[in-house]
């Protein structure tokens, strides 16, 4: 069984600071929990507790990656207050709207976070879209290069080309699909 | 071709990769050609949300890869989470805890103290009864030993004053005393001494545990009888607020001591002694208690600490019951016990002067 590594908050978020996989999985097993119970009790499934879950702690994690937070309550707050902020809409998309939700814990306001997070979920599923539009072996090419960042060399003996110029440029041509299929259905606010 | 072209440029000029005068013709392009400016913003974006989105993918797996670990040990694990939550929990509030729990200790142990303290008096009250032996000059002795080591040791030997004393008084002319059996305990050699100065030597022929008492036969050759005994014993119980006195030696010289009778039953409820009102010291043990008839109704036994006026002394009936067992018990013959009373209607210095021959300092050696 694993260890407690992380007895304060501080330290998990420290923890998760320095990409220390324990942390996740130990603020992860410590507030599933109390989630779970809130969304079952306010008329959820295991599967959208998972998944509203997952959502806060993404959104969690993000912002401490990104060095934007300022936590003024526990963990454990936090990730309820956005938790509950998200069923709220859930159930509201859903039309199902609750006219009270059976709060078990404290919570705070995550007005300013909530924005943000869900610009960035549009981005994602436009982009996810759009990666299944142009198909393969594009997607691949592309996520091979862009994501997982591999130099073009290793993509050219992989993808069986020629030379890196014609990976290149199948890598351009790829790029450029993607582009007009990304910016067709997503517009900046630039 | 051309775009190509310009996706390199725009590609290494968002990575950082041109030379420093390349980007410096590449941003003042930018700043002429709103197109081309457009299309790099666009492509930063495409690339940046790529990536973000790798990015997304991956935490993703990791937390459902997480989940799946959590249900696939769900039911070990609700045990674990509830005992390692309960660790977390002793540790994040070790300190506080720490703190109540010294808190709590103090007040229980201060309470039980201060309880403790409040009850001490009482049952000093209660409870201790000091037996009225007299323990002659033992500091004094103690510093004078060490001085005497210090200063001379090759000096002979003082004659050795008594470890205890005590009082004692006749009870035939033939040469029997009786005494406190606590004043003789542990002595190996007894002497007697009264006021006109008659010394002799001692020795316990008979000793009863449970009332404290023992008698004492003069065993020194000078020694030819006491003559007639001017006190009698009283066998009857005595009454409550008589008055009684006392001679013992709480010093070197013989002491009087006037009270009454207060109580019938002494220490606890003991109903062999009684409790007198007489303020006594230790080397009274073992005196006489007279009535104000001159007649012998106890034998002073000791008294209670802490607490004012209360002496006690072992009723005469008891003495009386014992020189009876005597021959029974011992080879010796029957003893004459005084038969007349010569002190009744005197007044009391009369009495005393008469008394004081017959009551003795008990010396015990060891």
């Amino acid at each position: 069984m694993k260890k407690r590594l992380y007895e304060t908050d501080e330290a998990i978020v420290e923890g998760i600071r320095n990409d220390e996989d324990a942390a996740l999985a130990q603020l992860y097993r410590l507030y599933f929990p109390v989630i779970s119970y809130f969304i079952l009790s306010n008329s959820g499934t295991d599967d959208e507790a998972k998944d509203i879950y997952q959502e806060a702690v993404i959104v969690f994690y993000e912002k401490i990656k990104a060095g934007r937070l300022e936590l003024s309550c526990q963990i454990k707050t936090y990730l309820y207050s956005v938790c509950r902020r998200l069923w709220l809409k859930r159930l509201a998309e859903k039309g199902r709207f609750a006219s009270k939700l059976d709060d078990s814990e404290n919570f705070v306001s995550v007005e300013e976070d909530i924005p943000y997070h869900e610009e960035q979920e549009h981005q994602f599923n436009v982009m996810t879209e759009a990666l299944e539009q142009v198909g393969e072996p594009c997607r691949s090419l592309l996520e091979d290069f862009y994501i997982r960042l591999q130099n073009m060399q290793d993509i050219t003996d992989k993808f069986g080309y020629v030379n890196t110029d014609t990976a290149k440029n199948q890598k351009y041509k790829c790029l450029q699909r993607l582009k007009k299929l990304f910016f067709s259905t997503y517009k900046p606010e630039v | 071709m051309l775009e190509y072209r310009a996706y390199e440029q725009i590609e290494r000029y968002l990575n950082g990769n041109m030379a420093p005068e390349e980007q410096a013709s590449f941003e003042a392009l930018l700043h002429n050609d709103a197109r081309l400016n457009r299309q790099v913003l666009e492509h930063r974006q495409l690339l940046q949300t790529l990536q973000k989105y790798g990015q997304r993918q991956l935490l993703k797996n990791k937390l459902n890869r997480l989940h799946a670990d959590m249900q696939s040990e769900t039911v070990p694990a609700t045990r674990e989470t509830a005992t390692a939550g309960w660790r977390v929990f002793i540790n994040q509030h070790a300190q506080t805890m720490a703190v109540a729990a010294s808190v709590s200790l103090l007040s229980i142990f201060g309470t039980l103290w201060s309880v403790q303290q409040l009850k001490a008096p009482v049952q000093q009250q209660t409870v201790r009864y000091v037996e009225l032996r007299r323990e002659v000059e033992r500091l004094k002795k103690a510093q004078t030993e060490i001085i005497n080591g210090i200063n001379d040791a090759s000096k002979p030997a003082t004659p050795r004053s008594a470890t205890f004393s005590g009082t004692g008084f006749a009870i035939s002319a033939d040469g029997y005393l009786v005494t406190n059996s606590h004043v003789i305990e542990g002595g190996d050699s007894i002497y007697i001494e009264n006021k006109s100065g008659l010394k002799y030597k001692v020795n316990e022929i008979y000793r009863d545990q449970i009332h404290d008492l023992s008698i004492l036969k003069i065993e020194d050759p000078s020694f030819s009888g006491f003559g007639k005994l001017p006190y009698t014993f009283k066998t009857a119980e005595s009454d409550l607020g008589e008055h009684v006195y006392t001679l013992g030696y709480p010093r070197e010289d013989i002491v009087f001591g006037e009270g009454s009778l207060s109580s019938t039953s002494g220490f606890e409820g003991d109903t062999t002694s009684y409790q007198i009102s007489i303020p006594l010291n230790p080397g009274n043990s073992g005196g006489p208690l007279f009535d104000d008839k001159g007649n012998l109704i106890g034998v002073i036994s000791g008294k209670q600490a802490g607490q004012e006026g209360a002496a006690f002394a072992i009723k005469s009936a008891y003495l009386m019951q014992m020189v009876e067992e005597l021959p029974e018990t011992t080879s010796l013959a029957p003893m004459s016990l005084p038969k007349n009373n010569t002190l009744a209607g005197n007044p009391r210095p009369q009495q005393l002067k008469k008394l004081k021959d017959y009551v003795f300092v008990v010396k015990v050696y060891n």
